[in-house]
């Protein structure tokens, strides 16, 4: 049998018998989630295509299963929603800044003996495909960060519904930063379990610091980890502004009504 | 200034030992990789100027179209005997730039000299990357502090602990022809759960909680894994997909699931601790059944998140070869097993041992919270 078939069954029997309803939906999700991987990718071998608006389309269906289909459509998921794009907008811009002036595109020359049977000449650009795998790496944990952020903002409103909207936007500020540090190592623990044939290979050929410090592919892990930093902690006041403003300006529009 | 002068006097001393530790770190480093040309042996250019020669279309076997162009380059030598000359350079590359791309004034270059002629000639090896990693490095550290203050130092300053433990642990392994790859890396994980609950979560019985929910999930969710790939006879991983391989490639691999996980299934079993704890102290008459079903309500939620977590930190890293294969008349299928079968199989692993701290962590939970009742 299949290691993944077996892999993949296990997890679902898992997931439905430990999150019931929940757990298929999640389950689920990941399939989707992996067809969404699978179609940017051929939508990338279009050279005429900017894989930068694709990833931007890729990571608005991502969250928009995250979301939406894990949770349910309702103003907390729809305000994740919505700071998740704008976050993920900015990193785009500043990511594809980085990437150009570090040249950590494409493949580095630990690679480039095995890839000696390709055509390296595809036409497509792949800084800007850089870009994307660095931004695609980290959705998963800022589409979290949104929710873990906008759902509990929600209970405190309803508890206090007088409370100003600085005060909300701080208890989103002080909700954001207790999930900071455990979110922050469960991508760079997840990245370390990647990179752990890549640290035996500098050890093995015993690269000095310097052989280290400019190497294509170490630039290009560095990025990975430090941008899934900033994006994790970058959404945090993102998440907690829009969130508060929404909660008490929609306080004010049904204040007439209910009281 | 009085604002700045009143808003140092507020400052404990840590947080004044701690800002001024960052800000000489900040400023050396700086200085220092603008500086650093004379400790590198291989010779260092900057680009002065480029001026494009030539510019022609290429379609490859596969009906890739693409751009090749030449440029030449007058570069400054920055280090060793030929310090201040001019040289020129010339550089080749195309749209794609897999494994080549455009220089233009300013960029710093590692060359190799050939010194069998007059004028010097050099040749392009490197790119000088260090400058940019060190800023990045500085401003991810920022972001993490301005934005998450206390708990963002945490975060930075346990990534860097771990990373330093992980190196030091591969050392080990690298210059010890007996020990195995697996018994360090386990070694490693008891550490890295340990110091990372303790420090986000300080000495307390929802941490110890915590601490053996996560090393319990990690261990049972590495041997289920094993257990597969021994069922299974292995069949569908590609391990010759696998990158730098120097090492055994199967105890790379579960070396990689091992760490890979962790993060995430302590992330679980901090969550399902501290709400144990937390709706026992809400409400200290809290029924079990209740109790149980709050928590594993909250586990429910938060399975699938984390899982899609470890599922894009592992799959989006194959996007460009990927790319590379499809654009290279490789069959879809084949593209997806060669490519994905490893990362598909980590972050499956991860994942079950993500849904299996849930149970795992409540009732180690429930086991503490008993202990801690008992003794009052």
């Amino acid at each position: 049998m299949n290691v993944l078939f077996l892999l993949t069954v296990i997890l679902a029997i898992l997931m439905i018998a430990i999150g019931g309803k929940k757990g298929a939906r999640s389950f689920f999700s990941l399939f989707l989630n992996f067809i969404v991987i699978i179609l940017t990718i051929l939508f990338m071998t279009d050279e005429s295509a900017n894989p930068i608006i694709i990833t931007l389309i890729a990571c608005i269906a991502i969250s928009s299963i995250n979301l939406f289909f894990i949770n349910k459509i309702n103003s907390k998921t729809v305000v994740a929603f919505i700071s998740t794009v704008i976050t993920i907008s900015l990193l785009l811009i500043f990511i594809h800044f980085v990437t150009k002036k570090t040249m950590i595109q494409g493949f580095g020359e630990e690679e480039i003996d095995e890839l000696s049977i390709f055509s390296l000449f595809i036409g497509v650009d792949l800084m800007k495909v850089a870009t994307s795998v660095i931004i695609m790496s980290t959705i998963g944990a800022i589409t979290d960060m949104a929710i873990s952020i906008t759902s509990p903002m929600r209970e405190i409103y309803e508890h206090k519904p007088h409370i100003s909207q600085k005060e909300l936007f701080t208890s989103g500020l002080t909700i954001g930063r207790d999930i900071l540090g455990s979110n922050a190592n469960t991508l760079f623990f997840a990245f370390f379990g990647g990179y752990m044939a890549l640290l035996l290979w500098f050890k093995d050929l015993s690269y000095t610091i310097g052989q280290i410090a400019n190497s294509k592919i170490f630039g290009a892990e560095m990025l990975i980890i430090s941008f899934a930093g900033i994006g994790i902690a970058l959404i945090i006041p993102i998440a907690s502004a829009i969130n508060a403003y929404y909660l008490v300006s929609q306080h004010k529009k049904e204040k007439p009504h209910s009281n | 200034m009085r604002f700045i002068s009143n808003k140092i006097k507020q400052l404990s001393i840590v947080q004044i030992i701690v800002s001024i530790i960052i800000i000489v770190g900040f400023f050396s480093s700086i200085i220092f990789v603008n500086n650093n040309h004379s400790f590198y042996t291989n010779t260092i250019v900057k680009v002065l100027d480029t001026k494009l020669i030539e510019q022609t279309d290429t379609v490859d076997n596969y009906n890739n179209k693409d751009i090749l162009s030449t440029q030449t380059i007058q570069a400054e030598i920055k280090n060793g005997k030929y310090i201040g000359q001019t040289i020129e350079l010339t550089n080749d590359y195309s749209i794609a730039g897999a494994y080549d791309q455009a220089y233009s004034s300013g960029n710093e270059l590692f060359v190799s000299l050939s010194k069998t002629k007059e004028p010097l000639t050099a040749s392009v090896t490197n790119v000088k990357r260090d400058k940019y990693i060190v800023y990045i490095a500085w401003i991810f550290i920022f972001t993490l502090i301005l934005i998450g203050k206390k708990q963002g130092l945490f975060a930075v300053v346990s990534l860097g602990i771990n990373a330093l433990i992980l190196s030091f642990a591969l050392d080990i392994y690298v210059h010890n022809y007996n020990v195995n790859l697996l018994f360090v890396i386990s070694i490693c994980v008891i550490i890295f759960t340990i110091s990372s609950l303790l420090l986000v979560n300080g000495v307390n019985e929802k941490t110890f909680a915590a601490i053996v929910a996560t090393l319990i999930g990690t261990f049972i969710s590495v041997l289920i894994a094993y257990l597969v790939l021994v069922l299974t006879n292995e069949e569908g991983l590609r391990y010759e997909a696998m990158d730098f391989l120097t090492r055994p490639y199967k105890l790379v691999f579960m070396a990689g699931v091992f760490v890979g996980s962790l993060g995430a299934v302590m992330d679980v079993a901090i969550t399902m601790s501290s709400s144990i704890f937390e709706l026992y102290e809400k409400n200290n008459n809290i029924s079990l059944y209740a109790l149980k079903k709050s928590a594993m309500d909250i586990g429910k939620d938060i399975m699938g998140t984390m899982t899609n977590i470890l599922f894009f930190a592992y799959l989006s890293g194959a996007i460009p070869i990927m790319i590379l294969y499809l654009k290279n008349g490789s069959p879809f299928l084949f593209t997806i097993s060669m490519n994905l079968s490893l990362e598909i199989a980590r972050a499956l692993a991860g994942g079950i041992g993500i849904v299996l701290t849930i149970p795992i962590g409540l009732y180690v939970s429930l086991f503490f919270l008993n202990r801690k009742k008992a003794k009052l």
